[in-house]
């Protein structure tokens, strides 16, 4: 290895400038968005309009601070901690079922004093580290069926822990989609997951197919209900296809110059809660079609900002360590932006660094820092 | 560092990875494009219609005046109290007030209060001072809206004409469902911007469309001569312990209702409480009324809102000889001239029938007879048209069709088909049974003989006005003129005259005025009975009608002949009324005395 020779060039690392600028302004863009989303909500609720802006800069600051900390720790550090974060993960998810803190009919916290934790949050980054660490070691038996079966398996533990314990699908797929992507990129085939894609695609239909055929809504699981709203949310206006229906309002009447910052009705208690998952509705009906690009946009250049870092990356397990953050950013976006149009069900997924949620920014923070650790070893060519 | 070869494949797939990602962010970018600009105005609709209140404001309903311009029909304004659950600050205050203030239960506030809905009504019609008292509590959640509420000064008067309104501002029974379109106004609305919970966002501010009141409806009704003529229906039932007693007065020109009593009337304020009256006709004594069904209930107010002079019919007997006598005189089959002779009965065909006066009333010309309403000879008029020519007159004098009156569910007159009218049909027509007609029927076509031959169409209303009193439209009815000829009206006026000053008539005789009637007892089917139906139809003055009245008194008790019971009805109703309209004066009577022996001497 020759870091011993980058160390003496310190002035030639690279500081992604353009990343760290992305992250800032989609938090502070987040911020005001939140506020605008919340404040009425917050007022009747708590009496304070800053309610929830107050706790998310909190987060903010605390994640931003932890951010520069991990940027500055040599990203190798964390190689040794890989087992551990995989066990804790799997602990704090099953600490759950006993000590967990229930709201709005799922159990996906944890309160200790005035902060509520979500381990599925750990377990994402966890998660990426695990991987991370394993295709490096795996070496070159990635290549074969065996080691392919046994990376894909990996993370099935903590999935279907945070699928079952925390009845939160949309995470245990976020996770499995993170996984998936590292192993895609780490393995040179493309057979495999041309497969495995086409497998996806047709094991969704069917469920679907089965689900629209179903004799009634009735024998099917709140899930099932949630894919027929989806196909026509107006006929489930009344429970599961009521929030869908909210947003699509929001995003519909915001039209392609939206009504102006402050200006949105639907969140007026229209859509429950919708600083969390449902915020992009907002910023449709507030900012129109023109705000709305804008966001993708800078989601889109996030992306493009951790491809180029993964593909500058010193090694192959700094490479990994920004694919896992990458392949983390884009799913979310993704989802939560289809979840909000009913291009697909509903589940909740929040949109990243501007949806409420202290642990998830904390988190995603995190992530960035590391993302920056790893940009920080890449040498200039020219330098 | 990464090997090169690997570094490739993995530069590539990363690439990929972004790209892929990339694809789908675009797609869902067209997505957004497609709901916030193909479907933007659709969901933009679909919000507004979720995040607007609207509230009507109701429109004062038109008024209804009398030919006097006295207000008969008018509104009060009440109060609608309703609470809105999540603006409720102390819920236990405002079930407490709302108790005492409406005097409702407990139960049913605190069911009200704590149901969650956007907003919940209390009690509507509660009297403005109420409502002002429940405002000044000025208590979170709790609203009081103003309200038109139908108000009848008159209370029962004119009770099944005018009709009232139900709690949407729409007419019920009588003229108010008539000129509903007049009266009702179009109702406005409040649009408020509301959040979730129904809570008015004040920024937003509410647009409101006013209310455009209804336009004021005047009838031909003079409250006074209604108010005479109830006084005398009244005292006309209690004397003779009728069930019904039925005044209708009718200016015989232009069709015009005076007045139309139908005693028992009902309150109008209270409509929906069942009178007493009913309750005794139906036999239900107080403590079962509490016990009612449902459709009990509904029959019974059915009952009560009825309009007998309108709805029902009935056999009008002998005031119906105005119209055989008037067909024989048109068709030239008898002159007031003509020689009868009444043995006391007729046979016809194998059916011998009777005359009321048993012994016959022996030698008479059809003038005496027709004082003496004789059945054999109106018989014989009868029979000597034949059922056609009978029949061509009842169309040609409008009996067999509805009178046009405005008033709702006018019943049509049952009468035989010409084809099955035999002999013994023919007759019994005559001298007006075996067919049934309603009363304003009757008076309408007796209006109509005597007042020169014009068929007139019996109305209340004559003119709407709005608010302001500017006429906004000047109602017509329909005259069909030259039903019979001028002569054949100038002798029946002259032969009714006589019915009156000499005939059967005579107790509607008031000195000094010539009027004009024909008697009627008719007995109600089954036949034996002994339920009669007593009446008389008087016009004056005889030889230039102004006014003309029918009294009907359904089984009176004791003496039940229309001779006896009702034409006095009629008499005291013309005395009082005649001067009151101008058309006597007592001063003159000299004058009219003389003219009047002039005249009959004539005849005689």
């Amino acid at each position: 290895m020759t870091r011993k020779k980058k160390k003496q060039g310190q002035s030639e690392y690279f500081f992604d400038y353009s990343l760290l600028f992305i992250v800032l302004f989609l938090l502070g863009f987040g911020l005001v968005m939140l506020y605008s989303t919340s404040s009425y909500e917050a007022a009747q609720k708590y009496g304070s309009s800053t309610y929830y802006l107050e706790k998310q800069i909190k987060a903010t600051i605390l994640g931003l601070i932890g951010m520069i900390a991990i940027a500055n720790i040599p990203y190798h550090f964390w190689e040794k901690f890989y087992a551990l974060g995989y066990a804790v993960s799997a602990l704090l998810l099953l600490l759950i079922i006993p000590f967990g803190h229930e709201s709005g009919g799922a159990k996906r916290w944890f309160r200790i004093g005035g902060l509520s934790i979500q381990p599925s949050e750990i377990a994402k980054i966890c998660m990426i580290l695990f991987l991370a660490v394993m295709i490096c070691k795996m070496g070159k038996s990635i290549r074969t069926w065996k080691g392919f079966i046994a990376l894909v398996l990996m993370p099935v533990p903590i999935v279907l822990m945070v699928w079952k314990i925390t009845s939160n699908l949309s995470t245990a797929i976020i996770i499995m989609g993170i996984a998936v992507l590292m192993v895609f990129v780490a393995s040179p085939d493309y057979k495999k997951f041309i497969v495995m894609g086409l497998g996806g695609v047709a094991a969704v239909a069917l469920v679907v197919f089965y689900i629209v055929n179903a004799a009634s809504a009735d024998s099917l699981d709140y899930r099932g209900n949630r894919v027929l709203a989806w196909l026509n949310p107006e006929a489930y206006v009344s429970d599961t296809g009521y929030q869908t229906l909210q947003a699509l309002y929001a995003i519909g009447s915001g039209g392609v110059w939206g009504k102006g910052l402050g200006q949105s009705m639907q969140k007026l208690g229209f859509i429950p809660e919708a600083q969390n998952d449902m915020i992009f509705s907002i910023i449709c009906e507030e900012l129109g079609l023109f705000g709305a690009i804008a966001i993708i946009l800078m989601f889109i250049m996030l992306i493009w900002r951790l491809m180029v870092i993964a593909n500058n990356a010193p090694d192959l397990f700094g490479a990994l360590l920004v694919v896992g953050v990458m392949g983390h950013m884009a799913i979310q976006v993704i989802l939560n932006i289809a979840v909000v149009t009913n291009t697909i069900p509903n589940t909740g997924i929040s949109l990243p660094f501007i949806s409420y949620g202290g642990t998830a920014v904390l988190f995603q923070l995190a992530e960035i820092g590391l993302v920056l650790n790893v940009a920080k070893r890449i040498q200039l060519k020219e330098g | 560092m990464l090997e090169r070869g690997n570094r490739t494949f993995h530069r590539k797939k990363i690439t990929i990875s972004f790209f892929l990602c990339t694809l789908v962010l675009v797609l869902l970018f067209f997505r957004l494009v497609y709901l916030m600009v193909a479907k933007a105005d659709y969901y933009a609709a679909k919000a507004i219609e979720l995040h607007e209140r609207e509230r009507s404001i109701k429109a004062a309903r038109g008024r209804i005046l009398d030919c006097n311009g006295t207000v008969i029909a008018d509104n009060k304004t009440v109060c609608t109290i309703s609470v809105i659950y999540n603006q409720i600050e102390d819920k236990e205050a405002v079930i407490d007030m709302l108790c005492r203030e409406l005097g409702l239960s407990e139960e049913y506030v605190r069911a009200r209060v704590e149901k969650y809905s956007a907003i919940e009504r209390i009690k509507s019609n509660v009297d403005k001072e109420t409502g002002d008292r429940i405002r000044e509590y000025d208590m979170a959640g709790v609203k009081v809206d103003e309200d038109y509420k139908r108000y009848y000064p008159y209370g029962s008067l004119a009770s099944k004409v005018l009709g009232f309104t139900g709690s949407d501002n729409q007419g019920i029974i009588g003229l108010e469902v008539i000129y509903d379109e007049y009266l009702e106004g179009e109702a406005g609305t409040i649009l408020t911007v509301t959040d979730a919970r129904g809570i008015e966002v004040e920024a937003a501010g509410e647009s409101r469309i006013e209310p455009i009141n209804g336009n004021d409806l005047h009838i031909s009704i003079d409250m006074n001569i209604q108010s005479y003529a109830t006084q005398l229906a009244n005292q006309a039932m209690e004397t003779k312990q009728a069930d019904s007693v039925s005044i209708i007065v009718m200016d015989p020109n232009d069709g015009e209702l005076l007045a139309m009593v139908n005693v028992p009337e009902f309150d109008l304020n209270n409509p929906y409480e069942i009178s007493e009256e009913m309750l005794l006709a139906a036999d239900i004594s107080g403590g079962d009324a509490e016990n009612l069904s449902t459709e009990q209930t509904q029959n019974l107010l059915n009952a009560m809102w009825r309009n007998g002079c309108i709805n029902d019919t009935y056999e009008p007997g002998s005031t119906f000889k105005i119209i055989t006598a008037a067909a024989g005189l048109e068709s030239g089959v008898v002159t007031p001239q003509s020689q009868f002779s009444c043995p006391g009965y007729i046979v016809v065909e194998d059916r011998k029938i009777r005359c009321h006066k048993v012994g016959g009333h022996g030698a008479e010309d059809f003038v005496h007879a027709t004082m003496n309403s004789c059945n054999p000879v109106f018989i014989s008029v009868g029979l000597r048209m034949g059922a056609e020519t009978f029949y061509n007159y009842f169309e040609q004098f409008g009996l067999l069709q509805k009178t046009g009156v405005d008033l709702p569910g006018e019943a049509g007159t049952i009468m035989h088909k010409v084809e099955n009218m035999g002999e013994v049909e023919l007759a019994t027509v005559s001298f007006g049974q075996s067919f049934q007609i309603t009363p304003i029927q009757l008076l309408t076509t007796a209006a109509s003989i005597v007042n020169g031959g014009n068929r007139v169409t019996p109305h209340f209303g004559v003119e709407i006005t709005d608010s302001d009193g500017n006429v906004v439209e000047t109602l017509e009815y329909p005259i069909e003129e030259g039903i019979v000829s001028k002569e054949t009206s100038e002798t029946m006026r002259e032969m009714l005259e006589m019915v009156v000053s000499e005939g059967g008539g005579k107790n509607a005789y008031i000195e000094g005025v010539r009027i004009g009637g024909k008697t009627a007892t008719s007995q109600t089917l089954p036949r034996g009975s002994g339920r009669y139906i007593a009446s008389f139809v008087g016009f004056a003055p005889a030889d230039d009608p102004q006014v003309i009245a029918i009294a009907i008194i359904n089984n009176p008790q004791g003496q039940y002949y229309g001779g006896m019971i009702a034409a006095p009805v009629v008499r005291q109703l013309f005395e009082n009324i005649l001067p009151y309209l101008g058309i006597m004066d007592y001063n003159e009577e000299d004058i009219a005395g003389i003219s009047l022996s002039g005249e009959t001497g004539n005849e005689e």
